[in-house]
Parts: C-alpha cells; sequence; structure tokens
C-alpha cells in the first residue's frame, strides 16, 4: 500500500515542526525515519496514523487522504507502534493484543500467532501493568501484528528502545518478514547503525526538515550525519565483506590535562 | 457477545445472590411506630412501602454504579465518582435555592416529593456548564474536564453555603438530610417508571459500548490507531453518565460513594471487561444501596434513623483509601 507525504506542514502553537515535507514510502520495505531530537519524527507519524492534523499538505494512503478517513477505515490500512504504550487497566497481555482486531473481524489464530512470534505465549495470562517495560513493547507489537493486513502500512516509533538484545533482532528480523510480505513499514529509530543494517530507505529530518531521503547508501554518508547528529560517523568493513556504520565517541574532556588525585 | 469465563460466571451469580439477600432483608425489616425493630413479613400497605424502597435504592444503585463506570473509563482513572463532574453539587444548589424562594415567599415546602425536579434541572444545568468548558480542540478532554468538575464543584460549594446560611433552622436540618441520600419508601410510581426506564436504557447503552470502552483504555493516538472515534465516545459517555446520575440524585439525593465503590468491587470480582463490568457494577450498586437502606432501618441512634449516605460513606471512605494505599488506583 502506498504512503505518500506532499507538502506536509504541521506547527505546535509557534513551533513548526513539519516544514513542506514531500516524499514517499515505498510498499514491502522498510523505510526508516531518523533525526536528532525534536526533528519532528514522532510528530510525523502521527499525522500519518490521524492523529495530528497538518497545517497544510497532505498524507496520502492508496491515493486517499487520511484526513477524510474515519479511525476505523484507518485502522483497517494502518497499525501503529508507539515508543511506550499506555493501558489504563490491569487487561491481560492476550486481551491488550485481541485489542488489535478492535475495527476488524475476530481471528483467534492470528492472535495466538501474533502471541508466539513474540514469545508471549507464557505471558498471555498476565496483566500487562506488571510486565517490563520491554516486555510491554512486545504486546504493543503483537497487538498491531493482528491488526496489520497484508499490503498494509506498520508505523513504528522507537519500538525496541527498552527491548533486551535477543528480542530486539527478533523484533528487525519480524518487521523484515512483514515487509517481504507486501507491508509497507514506517520505522523511527535512534540507532543510526541499527538503521543502516535494517532499512531500505532512509528519511533524514532535521528541525521539521526533511533533509535527505533515498537508500541507505545514498542518505547515510558520515558528512551528512556529523552535520546533522553533530557526531562523527564512519562506515567500516566487517569481516565478512559487509559494512557496518558506527557512530565515533567523542570526548568533550582532554583525559591528559585532568589532575591526578 | 464473547462467551463468559467461568470467573466472570461464578462472580455475577455470587453479586446476583447478595442482591436478592439484601432485598429479602430489606423487605423484612420493619421498625414499628414506637422504634421497635422487628424482622417479619407484614401487611400489603407495609410491604408496598417496603417494595418501593427497594425499587428506590435498586434504581439509584444501578444508576450511579453504572455511571461510575462510564466516567472512569471516559476520565481514564479509576478514581473518578459520578460526582466529580459537579452533577451533586449543582442539585443540592438548585435546591437550596428552590428551599430559599420558597420560604422567602412563604410557599410550604414539602422536601420528600418536590426536590425531584429542581435536582434534576440543577445536575443536567452543572453538566452542562461542564461540558461547554471540558472542551479541547472540539471534543472532551478528560483533563480538562476534571479540572473543570473540580471548580464548578467548589463555586456550587460556596453558593450552597450562602443558600444554607440563608434559609430558616427548620429547612436547614432538611436539607443536610437530603444532601446524604433519601431512600424514599413514599416516591411516586412516575417518579420510578421514568428513573427506572433510565437506569435500564443508560445501562444498555454502556453495555453496548463496553468492548469500546475497553479500547478507550489505550492512549488516545493508539485508542485512534485501533479503530476507536474517541470524541463521539467520550460525548456518549459524558451524556449517558449525566443522565443516569442526574436521575439517580433526583430520585434519592446525592449518595456518596456508590458510583466509586460499585465499580471497583466488579472489577475485583469481575476484572477490568467493561461488557462484564457494567452488568456487574450494577449489581453490586443495588446490593450496596439496599444493604445501607437496611443498615438505617436497622441501626437507630436516639431514636432516628441514619441516613442512607453514613453507610455508604463509611463503606465507601475506607475502600476509597485501600484502593489509594494498595496503588489499585493508578493501575
Amino acid at each position: 500500500m502506498s504512503l505518500r507525504l506532499e507538502n506536509l506542514s504541521h506547527r505546535y502553537g509557534s513551533l513548526d515542526t513539519l516544514q513542506r515535507i514531500s516524499v514517499q514510502a515505498e510498499p514491502g520495505k522498510i523505510t526508516a525515519v531518523l533525526g536528532p531530537n525534536a526533528a519532528g519524527k514522532s510528530t510525523l507519524l502521527k499525522c500519518v496514523i490521524g492523529s495530528e492534523r497538518p497545517v497544510s499538505g497532505h498524507v496520502y494512503i492508496q491515493g486517499s487522504q487520511v484526513t477524510d478517513l474515519s479511525p476505523r477505515q484507518l485502522a483497517q490500512h494502518v497499525a501503529y507502534v508507539p515508543q511506550r504504550s499506555t493501558v489504563a487497566a490491569a487487561f491481560t497481555v492476550q486481551d491488550v493484543v485481541e485489542l488489535g482486531r478492535y475495527a476488524l473481524p475476530r481471528n483467534p489464530s492470528r492472535i495466538q500467532n501474533a502471541l508466539a512470534n513474540l514469545d508471549l505465549l507464557e505471558l498471555a495470562h498476565r496483566p500487562y501493568p506488571a510486565l517490563s517495560v520491554g516486555q510491554q513493547q512486545r504486546v504493543t507489537l503483537a497487538r498491531a501484528l493482528c491488526q496489520v493486513e497484508d499490503n498494509g502500512i506498520m508505523v513504528l516509533d522507537e519500538p525496541t528502545s527498552a527491548m533486551d538484545l535477543k528480542h530486539m533482532q527478533q523484533c528487525m528480523t519480524l518487521l523484515r518478514q512483514l515487509a517481504e510480505r507486501g507491508i509497507t513499514i514506517l520505522l523511527v529509530l535512534h540507532d543510526i547503525s541499527m538503521a543502516a543494517q535494517v532499512a531500505d530507505a532512509v528519511w533524514l529530518l532535521e528541525r521539521g526538515t526533511l533533509v535527505a531521503s533515498g537508500s541507505v547508501a545514498e542518505v547515510l554518508q558520515p558528512d551528512r550525519l556529523k552535520s546533522v547528529f553533530h557526531v562523527p560517523f564512519a562506515w567500516i568493513q566487517e569481516t565478512a565483506g559487509r559494512r557496518r556504520l558506527v557512530a565515533l565517541m567523542q570526548s568533550t574532556v582532554n583525559v591528559d590535562t585532568m589532575e591526578q588525585p | 457477545m464473547r462467551p463468559l469465563a467461568k470467573r466472570q460466571f461464578l462472580g455475577l451469580c455470587c453479586l446476583v445472590v447478595i442482591v436478592g439477600l439484601t432485598v429479602i432483608a430489606r423487605l423484612l425489616v420493619y421498625r414499628d411506630i414506637s422504634g421497635v425493630l422487628t424482622w417479619e413479613w407484614t401487611g400489603s400497605d407495609a410491604m408496598s412501602l417496603r417494595w418501593t424502597a427497594v425499587r428506590v435504592a435498586a434504581i439509584a444503585g444501578a444508576s450511579l454504579a453504572v455511571s461510575g463506570v462510564l466516567l472512569q473509563a471516559l476520565l481514564r482513572n479509576p478514581l473518578a465518582s459520578p460526582y466529580i463532574l459537579g452533577a451533586s453539587s449543582g442539585a443540592a444548589l438548585a435546591v437550596v435555592m428552590v428551599m430559599y424562594l420558597q420560604s422567602s415567599l412563604a410557599i410550604t415546602w414539602n422536601l420528600r416529593g418536590m426536590d425531584t425536579m429542581p435536582a434534576a434541572v440543577g445536575a443536567v444545568g452543572t453538566l452542562g456548564v461542564v461540558y461547554l468548558l471540558g472542551q479541547k480542540r472540539g471534543w472532551l478532554d478528560p483533563i480538562s474536564l476534571v479540572l473543570v468538575g473540580v471548580v464548578v464543584t467548589a463555586i456550587c460549594g460556596a453558593l450552597i453555603m450562602f443558600f444554607h446560611h440563608l434559609l430558616p433552622h427548620g429547612l436547614k436540618a432538611d436539607l443536610v438530610t437530603w444532601m446524604m441520600g433519601i431512600i424514599r419508601q413514599g416516591a411516586s410510581t412516575s417518579e420510578l417508571i421514568i428513573t427506572g426506564s433510565i437506569a435500564l436504557i443508560g445501562s444498555a447503552i454502556a453495555l453496548f459500548f463496553g468492548r469500546a470502552m475497553d479500547a478507550a483504555t489505550l492512549g488516545d493516538d493508539e485508542a485512534r490507531s485501533i479503530g476507536l472515534s474517541l470524541g463521539p465516545l467520550r460525548l456518549v459517555l459524558f451524556v449517558v453518565a449525566g443522565i443516569l446520575t442526574s436521575a439517580a440524585v433526583a430520585l434519592a439525593g446525592p449518595i456518596g460513594f456508590v458510583g466509586l465503590i460499585a465499580p471497583h468491587a466488579a472489577r475485583l470480582i469481575l476484572g477490568p471487561k467493561h461488557t462484564v463490568l457494567v452488568v456487574g457494577a450494577a449489581l453490586a450498586g443495588i446490593a450496596l444501596l439496599i444493604g445501607a437502606d437496611v443498615a438505617s432501618q436497622i441501626i437507630s441512634v436516639q431514636g432516628g434513623r441514619m441516613p442512607v449516605g453514613v453507610f455508604t460513606a463509611l463503606i465507601g471512605g475506607p475502600a476509597f483509601i485501600w484502593l489509594l494505599r494498595s496503588g489499585r488506583g493508578r493501575s
């Protein structure tokens, strides 16, 4: 399902959070949305899911404007995973995952598959508030998993920020499998190295403007990244011939000049 | 509708049994003219009065409890109660204003019947003000609603004190008694039919929106992303909860804590899913209010019966503190 942003601008009060962004996400690909804090990444996602209304411009899903679709219609095309989910009731994990089918016909096997795909079967009857934040993120992802239909769109805002390494890798593998089924993945990440590994395309934002968009190799150039993030980056060669993007640590304190105790 | 879990079925059965026991107790308890307490099945006139009291308590208890469920879902706050939006203080203000006007115009005032209409108008009017002021970007906003509700309640409280100060001494006691809640044995058939219909229709609407209320426990963005139209749902919950509260206050006065405790008792027994919770809370509210009325019949202090609100508050107050201390208020 195609996702297109056309001259999208958004404002919080007097603050321009997004400025005339025009870009398109390809179906069946993982598009990483990158940028420093307050670049407008989460606001952009909220415009895509219809939670925020742009001051000008439009978001088109399969040719329809998002603002013209009801929440029920939109939920049939787009699943959303926030950075931190809030559930104001002591529902079990299974109850929360079932909410993913709220606007869709019941499908118990989808729910069981989603639980199994995220290692949640053993936790299915545990109260959601009793889980760790990382486990809660898996539950939220499972809910989106049983919501999103083939050829649909999945929008994720830092979905793995509190997950352990095993589940983080599991999550990224899962997103790749979803993309191979034709699902459009829009993924906000702070880990630029991970984005370079998992994404097919990148949108790079800075202070509400789109600095660059395109393939990983085109966008994630060390000079450009340094000017946006103010941190040096480098591509390093791995033994298997693959390249990996790393952020280089920079110390603001000169250790040599520090006094010894 | 999905099949009930075994726990939910057993819980609902227990609540039905408790309601039955409180109804039987209320029909049996009898205090004669000299104040002697007996438990007996007496003549049809006395039984008719007790049936009326049972129906008043059942309608008010169910209305307040279902209203509590709706408001806790609307405000996403398990400590919300039907009076948080100012319905009771608005009703009390209207009643005290009418009492003052009647007394100043030297018209005989019969508080045990004529308070229904001013209380209903006061409750609905106050909720209307809260509705108008509790919006953000054109839709009801939970935080704005609570803040406006608190402010409106405080303003109504000040005005109640003002008019209470102006009332003749005889009426002051009547007002205080009304504000603690009265389960009237002399409620008219038309009052019972109107408020009973409101309770039934309101509960049916709450049942219909049970799954939507489950979805509304998610944050705004998430709830919308799974297909929930939050704005219209909040409007429905506000209107239905407001009408249920107004009906209960008009029928039995602003009885405290039923709308807070009944949903929580049902939640502890039946779990958090709203479809079952609505039924369970209604049963718990009925049992609590009829039980409190039985207690007010039994316990006589200095020859007078305690208002029913004393007993709901005595049960509800400690339960409220327990909720806060145990952290359930945050879950």
